[in-house]
């Protein structure tokens, strides 16, 4: 049977079967030439760590944006607060590890365990909204919920907790990516079951879902918190990895702006779509850092990058939906012509 | 025996009353037509019971129980399905996994899987004459065929009372006749029907009854041949001096008309 | 009962602040449709033109505001009819995204422009007030205060006395008619937008008298600008005011809450915007949607 989100041309499915079989080709070979391994095993070096500590942040954004689809992809629910699950994450993952004294993986199940909870809160009132009211609403939990963290004394308030460190770069790396398998095959088995199509007939039409029988508050509200699970679990990992968490690298907003625009450019509402979105842009992204003085000029690319993409594929989006759109120079002229003035 | 029982319904929309304490009863079996201008709050009826709005007064029964204000999954899975009257189709899904969205979450007992709900989506789409088109993507459908994919997502809830929100507005003659016989093959299969229509033949070919509305009232309601010649009813469309220029002496003033 | 009377005060001529910075917040939102997340760097642009201003020619802030409003309608103008324009018929989301786009490149030229350092603007009479017995009122956000409301008389006289209110207004009831009546609406939306960046770049200007700015302050005042107009209601500029005063006092009250502090600025405002969205959508004076 076929469903709704594995409708895709043959163009596509080509690029995003490459882009991720050489992901996978990459996460093969790269134990192999890491710095360590090579050395003991002889082998000539591929990568390095600066190479694995990019894999590891790319395998992060692949769990960011796929959880990000779930909501924001396949329920049709831009969120903008997704970043206060990832903060939850991480400070569960802080806490109880830096002042508890708990093992990290004991600490690590808890930290989607808290995004959820907090998800299944917040949700129950904000899915309520929509459109620029769900959109700003969510984007007020990020800030607020960083906000509330940056000044409570245990949490570190505005210094940041730090964690002990644990030198592993390809645990982390492996750990990271079994997190966006698990993001990946998530939104696989989603789409092939009731509670998928429950989702797609919210985003394309609440009012017609609810009268054909979908319970709609519960739809969205268990999509939120399997969107926030996935989340707090890439960031519970990130805490430990990073070894330092604060407002300022566990809240960021364009994190969540990140994530978005990987997963609609990838192909929102696919499964594959946010993986390929994450991989692509997380490279220019990084390349734009090392070319320039760093952060600032990363920064203004994302800008840019962000205008462009929704100045010339916003029907992308929708197209690619259905499957429907042709990348080139004919469509992005009938883009501009219909949605703008 | 009653399926669902309208009791002085009323809902209002700022300072508009959209109903103003609307009344009747359907039994099993019938198919009622609602008919009545512009505005007179037939779509805002449907939606209070489909649960869409919630009723600012009055009570809605679905045999014997009450149904005001229940989330509308829940009167879905009842059984009362529903169409609107401005399609509301799912975009990305073929005509197929449209319909089958029905079967999955509008059954009253046993959850389907997607597989079998999509079996059940092309026997319903058989019915509704839509069979050759089950794998074209929406967008692909005229609006005659988008009208029977709302019917048919309805029908594959397997709904015991079927709403119809002006399934025929916008058809030209002879897709009337084809929706005619659509919903009479409906009616066979036993599913109690409540239309609103503005196509006078429609309500003549297919009702047993016929209930007017007009500013949120029930104005008349009876066999539809006798509710169609009532004055009221002509005065209600046409407006008065009208009626009264077709209908030789004015009687006395009907209570509760015009208003 | 004094202290309360001050912190009313203080709340009041704060609210006068979020008058100002949501007035052409709630201008774009309302007309064109647009969240402007770009909004607070705006604001933030026109802080810096009055502490440029003052540090290097010593303009008095006040009198700088007129030029804060000129380069920011410039600015405006040629964000919308160059960029923004292009998306304006898209899903609403990516006006968002692309908004954030904008902040993203503005935060960042500013850092490179004026770097992170803190910056402020100390004209003689600031730190100085009128006592009306143990409340006292300092100068500069007594001044704030009246700018506001000026900008907001400002704001109404355009939209209904003038031709291009009308235009403007007509096109926020129905783009296509308005077209069709014969409204330029490339040049009416980037008008809009253009006069709602002037006013943040006045908001701005006020602002810098009394804050340290930094090219990251904007992003609050984004947020709290959205709260006000959900708080008054879309639509109407009493509205922004009563929105704008309302939320100045919950949040000048709320920091004084035992447990609270400054820090909690934007957490109070959260919480102020989920309950007014959820129990009354359409804010204290606003229109049906």
């Amino acid at each position: 049977m076929s469903a709704p989100g594995r409708r895709q041309p043959n163009w596509r499915r080509r690029i995003t079967v490459s882009v991720v079989a050489l992901a996978l080709a990459f996460v093969v070979l790269a134990p192999l030439t890491s710095l360590d391994a090579a050395q003991q095993a002889g082998l000539p070096l591929l990568t390095d760590k600066l190479w694995f500590r990019l894999a590891t942040t790319v395998a992060m954004f692949v769990v960011l944006a796929s959880g990000w689809n779930i909501i924001g992809g396949l329920t049709g629910y831009a969120s903008f607060g997704n970043v206060a699950f990832f903060g939850l994450g991480a400070y569960t993952v802080g806490v109880l590890v830096a002042n508890r004294g708990w093992p990290f993986p004991l600490a690590l199940l808890a930290a989607p365990l808290v995004a959820a909870v907090f998800a299944l809160i917040v949700g129950l009132p904000l899915l309520r909204l929509r459109g620029h009211y769900f959109a700003v609403a969510t984007l007020g939990v990020g800030v607020a919920v960083g906000e509330v963290v940056n000044n409570i004394g245990p949490l570190g308030a505005s210094t940041g907790l730090f964690l002990p460190i644990v030198r592993s770069d390809i645990a982390f790396f492996y750990l990271m990516l079994g997190a966006a398998v698990l993001a990946v095959v998530t939104t696989w088995i989603i789409l092939r079951t009731r509670f998928g199509y429950g989702l797609l007939a919210i985003r394309e039409n609440e009012e017609a879902a609810a009268v054909i029988g979908v319970n709609t508050t519960f739809y969205k509200v268990a999509a939120f918190c399997v969107a926030a699970a996935l989340t707090g679990l890439a960031g519970g990992i990130f805490a430990q990895w990073n070894s330092f968490i604060n407002q300022e690298n566990v809240f960021a907003i364009s994190d969540n702006v990140q994530m978005i625009l990987m997963a609609v450019v990838g192909g929102a509402g696919t499964v594959l779509g946010p993986v390929a979105g994450a991989i692509a842009l997380e490279l220019i992204i990084q390349t734009l850092a090392g070319g320039g003085s760093g952060a600032v000029y990363s920064q203004i690319g994302l800008g840019v990058l962000l205008a462009a993409c929704v100045i010339f594929i916003p029907r992308g989006v929708i197209d690619f939906f259905g499957g429907r759109s042709r990348l080139s120079l004919r469509y992005f002229r009938q883009t501009l012509r219909e949605t703008s003035v | 025996m009653t399926l669902l029982a309208v009791n002085d319904v009323s809902k209002r929309f700022g300072g508009v009353n959209a109903l103003a304490g609307v009344s009747f009863g359907v039994d099993e079996g019938d198919v009622l037509g609602i008919i009545g201008p512009n505005g007179a709050g037939k779509t805002t009826l449907l939606n209070c019971i489909s649960g869409l709005y919630r009723p600012d007064g009055g009570d809605i029964r679905w045999e014997a129980a009450s149904i005001s204000g229940m989330a509308p999954y829940r009167i879905a899975r009842l059984g009362i399905g529903r169409t609107f009257q401005i399609v509301r189709p799912f975009p990305s899904m073929t005509v197929r996994e449209n319909t089958a969205t029905g079967a999955l979450f509008g059954r009253p007992h046993g959850r389907l899987q997607p597989a079998a709900a999509l079996a059940e989506a092309d026997e319903v789409l058989g019915l509704v004459g839509l069979g050759e088109k089950r794998d074209y993507p929406v967008l692909r459908l005229t609006v005659p065929d988008r009208k029977r994919l709302e019917v048919a997502r309805a029908l594959a809830m397997r709904p015991r009372l079927l709403l119809l929100d002006e399934v025929m507005a916008g058809l030209n003659d002879v897709e009337v006749e084809q929706a005619l016989q659509m919903i009479r093959r409906v009616r066979d299969r036993g599913v109690t029907i409540v239309l609103i229509e503005h196509v006078m033949k429609v309500i003549v070919g297919i009702c047993n009854r016929a209930l007017v509305l007009n500013f949120g009232r029930t104005l008349v309601e009876g066999p539809p041949s006798e509710v169609l010649k009532d004055k009221r009813v002509i005065e209600a469309y046409l407006g008065r001096r009208y009626a009264q220029d077709q209908q030789p002496p004015p009687r006395s003033h009907p209570e509760g008309a015009g208003t | 009962m004094s202290q309360f009377a001050q912190q009313v005060v203080l709340g009041l001529l704060l609210g006068g602040i979020y008058v100002a910075v949501a007035l052409g917040f709630s201008l774009v939102w309302g007309i064109l449709n647009i969240v402007n997340l770009a909004h607070g760097a705006l604001v933030i642009v026109g802080a810096y033109i009055t502490w440029d201003l003052f540090t290097r020619l010593h303009v008095d802030p006040f009198l700088s505001l007129p030029v804060d409003a000129l380069t920011l309608f410039v600015i405006g103008y040629a964000l919308q009819r160059g960029v923004i324009n292009r998306v304006i018929r898209a899903p609403l989301f990516f006006t968002f995204l692309l908004t954030f786009g904008i902040n993203l490149v503005i935060v960042s030229l500013l850092l490179l422009i004026f770097t992170a350092d803190f910056r402020s603007v100390t004209p003689s009479y600031s730190g100085t007030g009128l006592h009306l017995g143990s409340v006292i009122i300092p100068y500069i956000r007594l001044g704030g205060l009246a700018v506001a409301l000026a900008m907001a008389g400002v704001l109404w006289a355009i939209l209904n006395r003038t031709r291009i209110g009308a235009a403007i207004l007509a096109v926020g009831a129905d783009r296509d008619a308005a077209q069709l009546v014969g409204v330029d609406l490339r040049h009416i939306y980037a008008l809009t937008f253009a006069i709602g960046a002037a006013f943040a770049g006045v908001a701005g200007g006020i602002i810098s008298t009394f804050q340290s700015i930094t090219p990251t302050a904007g992003d609050p005042y984004t947020l709290q600008a959205f709260a006000v107009v959900i708080l008054g209601g879309l639509g109407r500029v009493s509205a922004t005011i009563a929105g704008g005063l309302a939320f100045g006092l919950i949040e000048v009250l709320g920091q004084s809450a035992p447990g609270l502090g400054s820090g909690f600025a934007n957490a109070i405002a959260f919480v102020v915007l989920v309950l007014v969205l959820v129990i009354r959508p359409r804010g204290l004076l606003g229109r049906l949607a």
